[in-house]
């Protein structure tokens, strides 16, 4: 479904991504540990379309086709769906507007017709229930003064809503205490499905106890130095990234 | 003839500075930029006159080059920077009309850890200059000494990484009309750091133009004003800023009591391509007079997206909540309205970063304070 | 009412307009070139208008004579030469289009995207219209409803004849003749204009509007309107300027006038899309335009709300004087500024009376090459005891060669009264917009989206057909600003 080859990322100028060649089927959760800097971010971003990330070398293909021709939306209407570290706040525009507004735009991009205000509120209601969304957050305006485990709630909010096919997680663990992690990460569990890829953005292991991934990658450098099923993550939390990851200079 | 035309300062931007002036004539309510100042009907049928005003140095500290205006053979620095703009209706005036004036000199690296302090005296107009070469530091005390009118045209030429420090008051002048003209340019990472404390008179307007010319400048203006009776005070500022990544700030706080008027208009300006400019002003106002007068208008002019600018502004009276919980605790209303007056002024007045002469304007205004209750 | 009844309503008229208005327009197009004491007697003859009004109209033309164009507002344009018949030329001599497919195809798909359906579509184009809208009954219906509970809405030209009583005591009562310039202009040659008059205790049965019968008339250069609200009564009325026109700078000095009695309350509503002029500012309206509300009775309110998107020039301040005690005024403002475009524009709430209360929230968006300002006046009086003022005032820029202005005056004589001010200037972050594009949302529709979001308090004022047109606008005068 996914197929990234000999990534180059540069961001003013400054070559990030080094050569990152990475591979993700259908069904599958692989997870992405890195120490800061990395180059985590730019991988979530670059994989987006956001602007200002310039591939310099390496192909991104997703489901057969040259990702990184399409823009932001097209990606998105495709089903490619990024979790933000940091959701940006969008003042006066209600989170149930901004969904209903996403989403028919996706749908309107696949050619589905739109669906009707009452369709939409049906929807995500029915979603936002289990994630412990209430009625009240959906009509305040999208990510203003929420606490960060609404913020990432809303995230996934978002994820269930919208049903992607490609989901990349970017330190959803971040900022969140035990509780809302767990609430996070059985929202998350609940979206497996062998139709739907996911890649797990995380720096620490603690994530991976409850979003169990098929697969692990390190990322260090800017290249994938490591690579091993869920054990890996263990040891890298046990002996520390300094021990696995030796950055070539 | 004697003075600035005798430094063989161009005679040509004096005649175009008086022909400037007689153009536009004394400026009067109707100029939207003398609205709440109305210097004509002040000044009555005698006019500006042609006087000329007096300067007074009552300390220069080691290391602070001056020269009298009035002499000849100006060094490089005064030609350099003398009377570079006559935009200014009064500033113009003064330059038309001044006879002389003092320049002052701070050069390059030179750090002054005292005081220099200058007084205007008498009335007339006078002209003054301070060059603070790139790297300098310097804190300048402005007395305003009586006169009947006195019109102060002041340039301020800041190089880079230089830093000033400009503490200026002026008391209760009673029927005196007082006008002063600054223009300050900044240079890159150079700092200005300007408070005004000010008790009116019959009219006293004081005017600020400030350009923040390169990358780093910084402005921080603050001052207070502290009115009774039939005083006027007015701070106009304008902000310039010409680069981007550079920063303002403007913290006023007035109170107006009997039928005195306070004024502040202050303008910044972003020019197009400042991006990353920072700007924040803040002016508030206390009516305590049922004939008092509060005029404020913070006006923002942007040209760049990429810029950080805000303003806030408020009259009003003490918070009744405040005076109640105070005197609840057993303070009498006229000690608990003193101390409310004085928190209200003292954030502007926190601003000053000499101490003593924080101290110095923290003591006028308990004084003022006093005599007001 | 709904959209569907009232569009009927107002194409019904337009109808009219056409069959009995327009014959006779174009015969006045014949009329002298030019502006003298001729062409206010020949506006006066031509409206059939009593010698008290026409004293009225050439004591304000003697009056304009006598004074200058301000030019203290942040606007520049080439001088307007009011001796060049086109300005009162009310009526443009366009000749009437036949069929949608002699329209600009821009035009209708702006129209499209407005969601205004294709027989309107014909309407603002100047196609003809013809009796297929027939809809004489549902306009009935609708005077009926209003006649029952004793309003009048009419056009002012109608009530000069039929009601001169109530036009003499309120014509020019706020607005004086001697205003401004502009507002003096339009008191002499004045050709067209609403009028109503709410009863005491009456509460208005439905919103009063005049969509856009302004454009369908073509007679709206100098429009006046009235609007008096008796004691205890309410009435809303939204006034909609939605037809963009080809054509040349053209002067719209429009006045409007607005009483409320004791306890009577007056919300006033606008949406303006005047042509603002083509992307390299060739053509527009120039809109200067004075509106004043009076809450001349105790307990009284005024409320504007205005969405402003078009023209090329805009200069209007809706204002409140707030002279009973315990008045109250509010503006609720956004003014968006393309291409060209510039707007000066704002209020001014003068508090005469004890208690009186106003509110000002303001939402400037500048982009392209655009200049847009505020420019509002809170002022309290001595007996204003207990005056509130509350300011926000937000600009949006979007992208770097646009102008946001602020310039508010504050000026208070009363120490019990109150006045707060704050403004804000910002940007559409690069990380709101990346946000949208991610989950899917197209580029204009994002920027249309957030733009939304930071006008949403004062698109919460304006009635809810309104509010959905609105946004559209917000929307479609937005698109492509962002590279």
């Amino acid at each position: 479904m996914l197929d990234i080859k000999n990534l180059h990322v540069a961001v003013g100028g400054k070559e990030i991504l080094k050569g990152l060649t990475l591979s993700l089927q259908p069904g599958q959760v692989h997870a992405i540990m890195g120490p800061n800097g990395s180059g985590k971010s730019t991988l979530s971003y670059v994989l987006a379309g956001r602007a200002g990330y310039d591939i310099t070398e390496g192909s991104i293909t997703y489901n057969g086709e040259d990702l990184s021709a399409l823009k932001p939306e097209e990606r998105a209407a495709k089903g490619v769906f990024l979790a933000m570290q940091y959701p940006v706040e969008i003042p006066g525009v209600t989170t149930m507007t901004f969904l209903k507004t996403a989403l028919n735009a996706q749908r309107r991009a696949r050619g589905e017709p739109d669906l009707d205000a009452i369709g939409v509120l049906k929807l995500v209601r029915a979603k936002a229930k289990t994630l412990n969304v209430s009625e009240e957050m959906l009509k305040r305006p999208l990510n203003v003064g929420f606490s960060g485990g609404e913020k990432k709630r809303l995230e996934i909010l978002q994820m269930a809503v919208f049903e992607p096919k490609l989901a990349i997680l970017d330190e959803t663990d971040s900022g969140l205490d035990i509780d809302a992690l767990r609430l996070v990460a059985e929202g998350v569990n609940a979206l497996r499905d062998p139709s739907r890829a996911m890649l797990v953005i995380t720096h620490y292991q603690r994530l991976l106890d409850y979003i169990v991934p098929d697969r692990i990658h390190v990322l260090a450098g800017g290249r994938i130095v490591a690579e091993g099923g869920k054990e890996l993550a263990l040891e890298l939390e046990a002996k520390g990234y300094e021990h696995i990851v030796k950055v070539p200079a | 003839m004697t003075g600035i035309t005798a430094l063989g300062l161009p005679e040509a931007r004096r005649n175009e500075a008086a022909a400037l002036f007689r153009a536009r004539g004394v400026p009067h309510r109707r100029i939207e930029d003398w609205k709440y100042s109305d210097l004509k009907s002040a000044l009555g049928e005698g006019g500006i006159g042609a006087a000329v005003a007096q300067w007074q140095i009552l300390h220069q500290p080691d290391g602070v080059e001056l020269f009298d205006l009035t002499q000849s053979n100006p060094p490089e620095w005064v030609l350099a920077n003398f009377a570079r703009t006559t935009a200014n209706t009064m500033s113009a005036a003064s330059l038309a009309l001044s006879k002389g004036g003092v320049a002052l000199r701070v050069p390059k690296g030179v750090c002054i850890t005292n005081p220099l302090k200058l007084d205007f005296t008498a009335a007339g107009h006078v002209r003054a200059l301070l060059v603070l070469e790139d790297g300098a530091s310097l804190t300048l005390v402005e007395g305003v000494g009586p006169g009947h009118f006195r019109n102060v045209g002041f340039e301020f030429v800041l190089g880079e990484a230089s830093v000033l420090e400009h503490v200026r008051v002026s008391p209760d002048a009673g029927e005196a009309v007082l006008v002063e003209e600054m223009s300050v340019r900044i240079g890159a990472g150079g700092q200005y750091r300007a408070h005004f404390a000010a008790f009116g008179s019959k009219l006293s307007r004081m005017e600020v133009e400030i350009t923040l010319a390169g990358a780093g400048a910084q402005a921080h203006l603050s001052g207070v004003a502290l009115l009774d009776g039939k005083r006027h005070s007015d701070v106009t500022t304008h902000v310039i800023h010409a680069v981007g990544n550079t920063h303002s700030t403007q913290l006023f706080k007035h109170v107006a009591g009997g039928n005195s008027r306070a004024v502040y208009q202050g303008k910044v300006t972003v020019a197009q391509g400042a991006n990353g400019s920072d700007s924040n002003q803040s002016a508030k106002a206390l009516l305590l007079g049922e004939n008092a007068e509060a005029d404020l208008k913070p006006e923002l002019e942007i040209f760049a997206d990429d810029v950080k600018c805000a303003h806030g502004a408020a009259v009003g009276d003490l918070d009744a909540e405040s005076l109640f919980y105070l005197r609840a605790r057993g303070i009498p209303e006229a000690e608990a309205r003193g101390l409310l007056l004085h928190a209200f002024l003292e954030d502007a007045v926190a601003e000053i970063s000499n101490t003593d002469q924080r101290e110095l304007v923290r003591t006028e205004l308990l004084t003022a304070l006093k005599a007001m209750a | 009412m709904s959209i569907a009844v009232e569009t009927k309503q107002q194409v019904a008229e337009i109808g009219e307009k056409y069959k009995y208005g327009f014959v006779t327009d174009i015969e006045m197009d014949m009329a002298p070139r030019g502006l003298s004491e001729d062409t206010v007697h020949f506006i006066s003859a031509k409206k059939g208008e009593p010698e008290w009004m026409l004293e009225w109209r050439l004591g304000a033309f003697k009056r304009w004579l006598t004074m200058k164009e301000p030019n203290w507002a942040r606007v520049h344009y080439p001088k307007i030469d009011y001796q060049a018949s086109y300005y009162y030329a009310a009526p443009k001599n366009t000749p009437l289009k036949q069929s949608l497919d002699e329209v600009d195809p821009k035009l209708l798909e702006t129209y499209k995207k407005l969601g205004i359906p294709l027989h309107e579509q014909m309407a603002l184009a100047g196609v003809a219209v013809d009796a297929v809208f027939d809809s004489v009954s549902v306009a009935t219906t609708f005077k009926d409803k209003l006649n029952e509970a004793g309003v009048i809405f009419c056009p002012i030209s109608e009530a000069i004849r039929d009601h001169p009583d109530l036009v003499k005591k309120y014509l020019g009562t706020v607005v004086p003749v001697t205003d401004n310039f502009f507002a003096t202009l339009n008191a002499a040659v004045f050709s067209d204009g609403t009028f109503v008059y709410v009863p005491k205790g009456v509460r208005c049965p439905m919103e009063l509007s005049t969509y856009f019968r302004i454009n369908a008339s073509e007679t709206g250069q100098f429009e006046r309107t009235l609007i008096i609200a008796d004691e205890g009564s309410y009435v809303s009325y939204l006034e909609g300027c939605t037809a963009p026109k080809r054509d040349e700078n053209q002067l719209h000095a429009a006045v409007v006038e607005l009483i409320a009695l004791d306890n009577a309350e007056i919300k006033y509503s606008t949406v303006q899309n005047w042509y603002p002029g083509d992307e390299n500012g060739l053509g527009g309206i120039f809109n200067f335009v004075t509106k004043r509300g009076d809450c001349r009775g105790k307990k009284s309110k005024i409320s504007w709300t205005q969405v402003e998107t078009g023209s090329a020039i805009t200069w209007k301040y809706p204002s409140c004087i707030l002279r009973g005690d315990e008045s109250v005024g509010e503006f609720y403002s956004i003014a968006i500024a393309n291409n060209y475009q510039q707007a000066d524009t704002g209020t001014k709430m003068i508090h005469l009376g004890a208690n009186t209360r106003s509110r000002i929230i303001s939402k400037g968006i500048s982009a392209g090459k655009a200049q847009n300002t505020y420019r509002g006046l809170v002022s309290v009086y001595g007996k204003a005891k207990n005056a509130r003022n509350y300011t926000q005032c937000d600009s949006l820029l979007i992208g770097g060669e646009c102008g946001a202005h602020t310039v508010p005056y504050i000026e208070s004589r009363n120490p019990t009264a109150r006045i707060e001010h704050e403004a804000t200037t910002s940007k559409i972050a690069e990380d709101q917009l990346f946000y949208c594009l991610q989950r899917g949302i197209p580029q204009d529709e994002a920027v249309s989206l957030i733009v939304n979001g930071f006008c949403r308090e004062v698109l919460q004022q304006l009635p809810m057909e309104f509010a959905v047109e609105a946004q559209k606008l917000v929307g479609i005068s937005l698109e492509g600003s962002v590279g």
